[in-house]
């Protein structure tokens, strides 16, 4: 009985030892020594917050044949919620979580171990070591205030974010739900951590110091005020795209979205621009991370989805980052040049989001937007 | 396997008293509708969730997390109930007790809206009214250059009017059947003593059919407050929110614990008044309209009012059903919702993916997301019509043979219970059921097994019902003189109930198929990427802007449900008592 007890124990020791090591192995090999076991695997799901999966998907089974990239559209608040509940059923769905909506990932995926991180060992020289640890930032993304560059042709039509709560904006400012999608969540957030600076913008705008009346500080009053304007909040980033970018309006609303969507401003009929240098700043820009399941069903592919999206080593990172390396993404491997048309990096005004300093107050935020709708 | 080494005679008298069919049928309607409702209540009481009743109830969030949404709920539901009982009810009069012209079409159009999904009327709406106030595509209407008011595209009003022609059939169906058992004793006494037809219809007909239009109205009623699809397309985007709404959006953003004390309340709203419209009815016998003798009175006679009042059935008739399918069609093919009749492409159905057109997303016969969605939901229909009706004949088996004893009340209880629980609570209730591992059983979030399971459940009044009508077809007779020859239970169910059932357990379960490949608000909270159905991918894609595809998948649904309906009619030659002349 003992025997085959120890035996047995061996076996299990023996298996989850070469797993673990597998699993080592795995994080090292180069994309060359992943590609025959990817192809035995034949399979990989992406969970994706951006729609741009789709070009991914066929970019990668065109430079990988055999295998079968499954990229699923799903928002950044949704993934959080379905991996969440997969780990609690003990379902692995996804392979690689690719996600913004950094300060409930860190808390609610990574800290419990729903999702682990990984490098691909190419590029771990090339990408800053703040965008390395906790997780692998592809680029940095934004939620910023834009306008119809056709109606305005000589910029922007507003100069302050308390533009936004004058009468003359009323039912005119557009936006996603933030308590549908988290990246509209963490901007209120921002806004709410940079009271002072709302507070000094306000001043500038109405020549006289903010009275709260009974806000807690400037960044909830800016957020009671716009609500109380009649912001349209929508469903998408898309419908923020139509009703802001949209050609031949005489008086298009204005409305908080990706900068980077103005990349399809031609495909889609839209005059989309940034209101860059709107006071104190027009939103802010954050990271969108990548990530492996914590027990991907198909751990060789997923890793080299993640290689793939890093971009190759032609100049542009080729069709793996070609989705991305668009006007108003920054991709963080620093070999490959910013894109010609976009604000440079260092003159692009939004804020950075700290992601731990944002999960601390989001939760309150999340209710005080609940509490105006 | 027990049960052979037991000795043939202790089997018998087990059988006799259906003991442990009883047992066995009602252990598992326990396992399927009760302790998902229970173990739900259980999750909402727990330390770390219990603070949720509070945020709901009272405190700074209550208004807008709760009374807001009870609000509009409520709205709904009385405005909803009173305009179907009254146009179900006109409709029901017409076709019954009128002479108008073509009463047949009538009769049969005014039950065809509850064949089709409630969200393709609203997504119909939307392509017809949507005006620029949330972006995206417009409608016809502004497209034609009218400009549509904001209440007339979105929110209160447009639900209102979609809801109600939607259930409106549902009251139809049950005012025409109590109206076409009236006797005419009365109508005929009433005519003789010289009473007009006002008089006749205030002072007989109204009070004899009120069993019926309670009813109707409270199952209306509970139909509206739990519906979700309606409000979620044409209400959210102006922040309108119902408690369906509401519940459907907290658990999406992983706000569980308010999701399902949400969803409670709803249980218990809908519940309450279907409870209410049974006490109305039950406390008053005395209404039996079927006697001994009796035939049909002679019709009212509309004289010139005939074709004015046809004029005015049909408008309702074909909004509530041609008008919804010529437009999501048009649509499906229409790259412009604001030129529905022009520009037609079938890219939408047959296109390969093309990055210039719908951000390359290709027509739902090369979208591979679709096809699968497709797969899931024909499997997902016939897998519940099987497991659905053989659970309903077991338990309809059950009560109609075993009737004594409290255990047949309580299967016929809990059979009916999740009439009372709307679709999207439902659906939470699976998740805290099923979504974690019970003991040695694992989680089956995700699953295909959580969706059959889920759905069987949900439809089991449906299912149950059916089997109650086939079994009592089937005389006891038959199967008592096999079981004098010493048949046992699943060999008098396979060589006589069955055979002899066959036709209506297959309409039956044709029904069931349909019900749920249609169904949006149970699936919404159970569906998962890798777990499509269409339903749910038709929501998204239409909460995305994607209108056309939306439609497209719609249209696909609508076929398939009218093609099955069809087909379940003929195999049970459906009795349509008011059609008879």
């Amino acid at each position: 009985m003992s025997i085959t007890k120890t035996t047995c124990l061996g076996a299990i020791s023996l298996i989850l030892s070469t797993t673990i090591v597998a699993a080592q192995d795995l994080d090292a090999m180069t994309a060359e020594e992943l590609l025959p076991l990817a192809q035995a695997e034949g399979t990989v799901t992406v969970y994706s917050f951006t729609s741009r999966i789709g070009k991914v998907e066929a970019a990668f089974e065109a430079a990988y044949p055999g295998i079968d990239l499954q990229g699923f559209d799903i928002s950044s608040t949704e993934q959080i919620a379905r991996l969440s509940a997969e780990a609690q059923a003990g379902v692995t769905n996804a392979d690689v979580v690719y996600v913004s909506d950094a300060p409930v990932v860190l808390e609610a995926l990574l800290a419990p171990g729903i999702i682990a991180p990984y490098v691909p060992p190419r590029v771990t020289d090339r990408v800053p070591a703040e965008f390395q640890s906790p997780l692998l930032a592809q680029r940095l993304s934004t939620k910023v205030l834009m306008y119809n560059e056709e109606a305005n042709p000589d910029g922007a039509p507003i100069d302050s974010l308390w533009d936004l709560t004058r009468d003359e904006w009323a039912g005119r400012v557009v936006m996603v739900d933030p308590l549908q999608r988290g990246d509209y969540l963490d901007l209120m957030t921002e806004i709410v951590l940079r009271s002072d600076e709302m507070a000094a913008a306000y001043e500038a705008e109405f020549g006289e110091a903010i009275d709260l009346d009974g806000a807690a500080n400037a960044g909830e009053k800016f957020i009671m005020d716009l609500f109380a304007n009649d912001v349209i909040l929508v469903g998408s980033t898309d419908d923020v795209n139509a009703a802001v970018g949209g050609l031949g309006q005489d008086n298009p609303p204005v409305g908080f979205t990706s900068y980077s969507d103005r990349r399809d401003n031609e495909e889609e009929s839209w005059a989309l621009q940034v209101a860059n240098d709107v006071a104190p700043a027009p939103g802010i820009i954050f990271p969108a991370v990548l990530a492996l399941t914590a027990e991907p069903n198909n751990p060789a592919a997923a890793r080299l989805v993640i290689d793939f999206l890093m971009g190759d080593e032609t100049e542009t990172g080729g069709p793996g980052l070609a989705p991305f390396y668009v006007a108003g993404d920054y991709v963080t491997r620093t070999d490959i040049p910013p894109h010609p048309d976009a604000v440079p990096l260092d003159d692009f005004t939004a804020w950075r989001v700290a992601p731990a300093e944002t999960a601390k107050i989001r939760a309150e935020i999340g209710d005080l937007v609940l509490t105006l709708q | 396997m027990a049960d052979i080494a037991m000795s043939r005679q202790g089997r018998r008298v087990f059988f006799k008293q259906g003991t442990v069919l009883k047992i066995v049928v009602l252990l598992l309607l326990i396992a399927l509708i009760v302790l998902p409702l229970i173990r739900t209540v259980l999750f909402t009481l727990r330390p770390d969730v219990i603070g949720a009743w509070g945020d709901v109830l009272s405190g700074r969030l209550s208004t807008n997390l709760f009374y807001k949404p009870l609000k509009n709920t409520m709205l709904i539901g009385v405005i909803v109930s009173t305009g179907c009982v009254l146009l179900g009810g006109f409709l029901a009069w017409l076709v019954v007790m009128t002479n108008v012209p073509y009463r047949r079409t009538i009769g049969v159009m005014a039950t065809l809206p509850f064949m089709i999904p409630s969200f393709a009327a609203a997504l119909a709406w939307g392509t017809l009214f949507r005006n620029d106030r949330v972006g995206g595509q417009i409608g016809w209407f502004q497209g034609l250059g009218f400009d549509v008011p904001d209440w007339l595209a979105w929110g209160m009003v447009p639900t209102l009017i979609v809801l109600t022609l939607h259930y409106f059939s549902l009251a139809f169906t049950i005012i025409a059947a109590a109206l076409a058992t009236v006797n005419s004793d009365l109508v005929e006494a009433a005519q003789i003593a010289g009473a007009k037809g006002r008089r006749i219809l205030m002072g007989i007909i109204l009070p004899v059919t009120t069993p019926a239009l309670v009813a109707a109205g409270s199952l209306c009623f509970a139909g509206a407050v739990s519906n979700f699809a309606t409000p979620a397309l044409l209400g959210l985007p102006v922040r309108m929110q119902t408690l369906s709404t509401r519940l459907f959006g907290m658990i999406e953003v992983g706000q569980v614990g308010r999701g399902y004390v949400i969803g409670i309340l709803l249980v218990i709203i809908s519940g309450l008044f279907l409870w209410a419209g049974n006490r109305v009815v039950s406390g008053r016998r005395s209404y039996a309209t079927i006697t001994g003798k009796g035939g049909r009175a002679k019709r009212f006679d509309l004289r010139g009012a005939r074709w004015p009042l046809f004029a005015v059935a049909m408008v309702f008739l074909l909004a509530s059903t041609v008008v919804p399918v010529i437009v999501l069609l048009a649509s499906s093919f229409a790259p412009s919702s604001a030129n529905l009749f022009s520009g037609w492409t079938a890219h939408y159905w047959i296109g390969a993916s093309n990055p210039s057109f719908a951000q390359g997303v290709p027509g739902i016969v090369y979208n591979a997301d679709i096809v699968r969605a497709l797969m899931v939901t024909l499997s997902l229909g016939l897998a519940v019509a099987f497991t659905g009706m053989i659970i309903g004949l077991l338990a309809s088996y059950t009560t109609a043979r075993y009737r004594e004893g409290w255990a047949s009340a309580a299967i016929t209880q809990i059979s009916f219970l999740p009439l009372l629980v709307p679709g999207i609570a439902f659906g939470a209730a699976y998740i805290a059921y099923l979504g974690a591992p019970i003991g040695p059983f694992p989680a089956l979030y995700g699953t295909f097994a959580l969706l059959v399971i889920a759905s069987t459940a949900y439809l089991l009044p449906f299912s149950v019902q059916t089997g109650r009508a086939v079994i009592q077809q089937v005389g006891g007779e038959l199967e008592e003189s096999a079981r004098l020859t010493g048949a046992g239970f699943l060999r008098r169910l396979g060589a006589i109930t069955v055979p002899l059932a066959v036709r209506g357990l297959a309409a039956g379960g044709i029904l069931i198929f349909v019900k749920i490949i249609r169904d949006l608000s149970l699936v919404v909270l159970l569906f998962t990427p890798t777990m499509p159905v269409l339903s749910v991918l038709a929501y998204r894609y239409a909460s995305e802007g994607f209108g056309q595809f939306a439609n497209a998948i719609t249209v696909v649904i609508l076929t398939i449900s009218i093609v099955a309906t069809l087909i379940a009619n003929r195999l049970q030659a459906k009795s349509q008592p008011w059609l008879k002349d």
